[in-house]
């Protein structure tokens, strides 16, 4: 996983899998420089070919400390696989999170 | 840690052992998905099928408690042309699986793992078992894709797929075969048990067996006798040395693994890679020796260890001969509860034959029927609260115009009151030279039974009143017994005679004191001993003022003494006074059981046609 700071945008790339064995470690690490100053984050899940129900609580707990407090932060989730994707909409967590398609930049 | 086999279709298996470890996961299911791109499962079949997987381990792992982390989750995938069986056996206490799994609310961070199994698998069933649980999931395959026909299968490939397809045979054939050795060795040892009751020699035929099932070389069975505080040796393989005796209280390092098996209440396996301490017993069994200690449990109580292994450790114990190892443990230590509990059942009956027994010593005591004298008649009661009491009567015809009356209670109930009633009831036979004078006979008894009754803390009281027709005259001698209740001649009141004198088997040399007292028909004379009188033991003395009150029936104090008061107008004989006193504690003790022995003799003038039984 790597953290990108864009200025206001927080880009999180490289997030091979999201299960039990990393989510707690994935959610701390994001959480931690969220305070930073940054009114985006981007996750960018291109890559993230496997997500189970950890991976998602982690998702949702960057979400909540993200939109929560100050509410000033927006969570946005780039082009997610097939498999993820249908993950979110079997969930209808597709409602919480604003999925944004689009080419890398 | 992990063990996988793959096969070709048409049915191909595939087992994985995951160690306890969130972090081995991933591993596992890459394995899995492996596996199943192998066997030409579609991209989506794949993907629900690895989910699922994941959120089975993932509670397998989250949910399991200190005793079962050590044991590795088994997950095995079958897969044929029409389905995938996956099943994830784990060692977590367990769950109950919802009759309804719905989604959390959105901002959860939690709960959606059993849906993503219910959404993505056709079928999931959960067993629960003995410390270990089944999730079994199938998942029916839509896409098809038969990759290999036997047509296009070379001879050479047709060859290893037999070859496989018995060596899954042969494994499964060899499981069964433990269960069933198992089930077997239980079912003949049991039978035999049955037969003789032994449980030593039940548990050297059984662990014989366990022997031949596990092919193990030796084994030790330690029983934790009922005092809890040692293992003590039962059973062992006639090479192996080990002490008999192991303090369960064994402290700092180095702890025997059969002491630590009981502590922990768990399973302690010891080998090459957890080496026995040098100081262990167990390791002078051979130099490079392995095995399990099962500790024995039954209802949450440690009843003792059983350790099965081997000399070499080249061939470790396979997970069904573990398996078939605790199944014995478990097994033995029904057995044990068993034994115990039939052991205390021989026991009881012995005891309360012995008990009937004392009674019927007791009961041959008191006298079958009570001499009478021509201007008196007596009658007399004695009830114990349990087997056998303390209490007794007796009346002694010393002449055409005397009798000798004793009321006697030795401290406490059961047998030891019962004896020394029985050698308290023959002194005052076998003197007969002082029965003229109640405080001499009394100095006497105390004199021979003081050292038997002090040696063992106990005492005894005891009333004794000598009746002389001829001279209308009573004689009262009393060792701290309760008074001897008198009403005659229209009296007004009930006189108490209570002449001074300690209880028997306090001092070695007492003296009592002799109180006559005039007879006047008609009369009542009531010896009695305290227990009907006496209020429940729990309550203290302040309080029985209040209990009698509060407790009408029984009678206290005075309520004997209006009684006899008041029969003294009616003209009765000594026996049927005995039946109204008799029905009255009866009426006074209700349902309850009786607390106290009670006792009574009551003397009353009459034609001598009263006789009576005792």
């Amino acid at each position: 996983m790597k953290l990108i700071d864009k200025g206001d945008v927080l880009t999180v790339t490289e997030v091979k899998e999201l299960g039990a064995n990393n989510s707690d470690a994935f959610r701390d690490e994001v959480k931690a420089v969220l305070p930073n100053g940054f009114r985006t984050i981007e996750i960018d899940l291109s890559q993230t070919s496997f997500i189970d129900s950890c991976g998602l609580g982690a998702l949702i707990a960057i979400y909540k400390y993200a939109t929560g407090q100050n509410g000033s932060v927006a969570v946005r989730l780039l082009n997610p696989l097939p498999p993820v994707q249908q993950i979110f909409e079997l969930t209808r967590l597709h409602r919480m999170f604003e999925i944004v398609r689009r080419d890398p930049a | 840690m992990s063990r996988a086999r793959a096969q070709s279709a048409p049915c191909a298996q595939f087992r994985y052992l995951l160690a306890c470890d969130l972090e081995q996961v991933p591993t596992a299911r890459r394995a899995v998905r492996r596996f199943l791109t192998e066997q030409g499962l579609h991209e989506e079949e794949i993907s629900a099928c690895e989910l699922a997987l994941v959120e089975a381990c993932n509670n397998a792992i989250q949910n399991v408690r200190e005793e079962g982390s050590s044991r590795p989750v088994e997950i095995t995938v079958l897969c044929t042309s029409s389905k995938v069986e996956m099943s994830v056996n784990d060692h977590t206490p367990g769950f109950d699986w919802p009759d309804e799994i719905t989604l959390p609310e959105l901002e959860s961070e939690r709960g959606r793992g059993l849906f993503f199994i219910q959404s993505f698998m056709d079928v999931a069933n959960y067993l629960r078992g003995k410390d270990q649980n089944s999730l079994i999931m199938h998942k029916m395959r839509c896409h098809q894709e038969h990759r290999h026909t036997a047509g296009a299968a070379s001879l050479h490939e047709l060859q290893q797929r037999l070859e496989d397809t018995q060596q899954v045979v042969s494994d499964m054939a060899r499981e069964l075969c433990f269960r069933t050795e198992s089930l077997c060795a239980i079912f003949r040892c049991s039978t035999q048990l049955a037969r003789s009751n032994d449980l030593g020699e039940f548990a050297r035929q059984l662990l014989a067996d366990l022997l031949h099932i596990t092919a193990a070389d030796w084994y030790v069975l330690r029983i934790v006798p009922e005092n809890g505080r040692d293992l003590v040796r039962f059973a062992m393989s006639s090479d192996v040395e080990v002490p008999e005796i192991m303090p369960l209280s064994h402290a700092g390092r180095n702890i025997p693994i059969e002491v630590q098996a009981a502590l922990r209440r768990r399973e302690m396996l010891f080998g090459p890679r957890q080496p026995l301490s040098p100081s262990d017993p167990l390791a002078g069994v051979g130099a490079s020796v392995m095995g399990v200690t099962q500790p024995l449990i039954a209802n949450d109580e440690v009843l003792g260890t059983l350790t099965a292994g081997k000399k070499n450790w080249t061939t470790p114990f396979s997970p069904p001969q573990a398996k078939v190892i605790q199944t014995f443990a478990d097994f033995l230590a029904i057995q044990i509860v068993s034994a115990r509990l039939c052991e205390e059942h021989v026991r009881n009956r012995l005891l309360a034959h012995d008990l009937e027994l004392a009674r019927n010593i007791q009961r041959s005591l008191l006298p079958k029927s009570l001499p009478q004298l021509r201007d008196f008649g007596v009658a007399g009661f004695c009830e114990s609260a349990r087997e056998v009491g303390g209490d007794f009567f007796d009346v002694l015809q010393l002449s055409d115009n005397s009798l000798l009356l004793v009321v006697a209670d030795v401290m406490g109930k059961g047998v030891p009151a019962a004896l020394f009633a029985a050698i308290l009831h023959s002194l005052i036979r076998a003197l007969p030279e002082w029965t003229q004078k109640p405080s001499e006979l009394l100095a006497r008894i105390n004199w021979h039974m003081y050292q038997d009754l002090s040696a063992v803390d106990m005492f005894a009281t005891a009333q004794v009143a000598l009746v002389n027709s001829k001279k209308n005259q009573m004689t009262v001698a009393s060792a701290g017994h309760c008074p001897v209740l008198v009403v005659q001649n229209a009296s007004t009141h009930v006189t108490s005679i209570s002449p001074e004198g300690m209880p028997l088997g306090i001092l070695p040399t007492t003296r009592f004191v002799d109180e006559v007292f005039e007879l006047r028909p008609p009369c009542r004379v009531l010896l009695y001993t305290d227990g009907l009188t006496d209020a429940p033991e729990r309550a203290s003395t302040t309080d029985r003022a209040a209990w009698s009150a509060a407790n009408p029936v029984l009678p206290s104090q005075e309520r004997l003494q209006d009684w006899l008061l008041g029969s003294l107008s009616r003209e009765r004989s000594a026996a049927q006074l005995r039946d109204e006193l008799a029905s009255e504690l009866a009426r006074g003790r209700g349902e309850g059981q009786l607390r106290d022995d009670q006792t009574f003799l009551i003397v009353s003038e009459n034609d001598s046609l009263d006789a009576e039984n005792g």
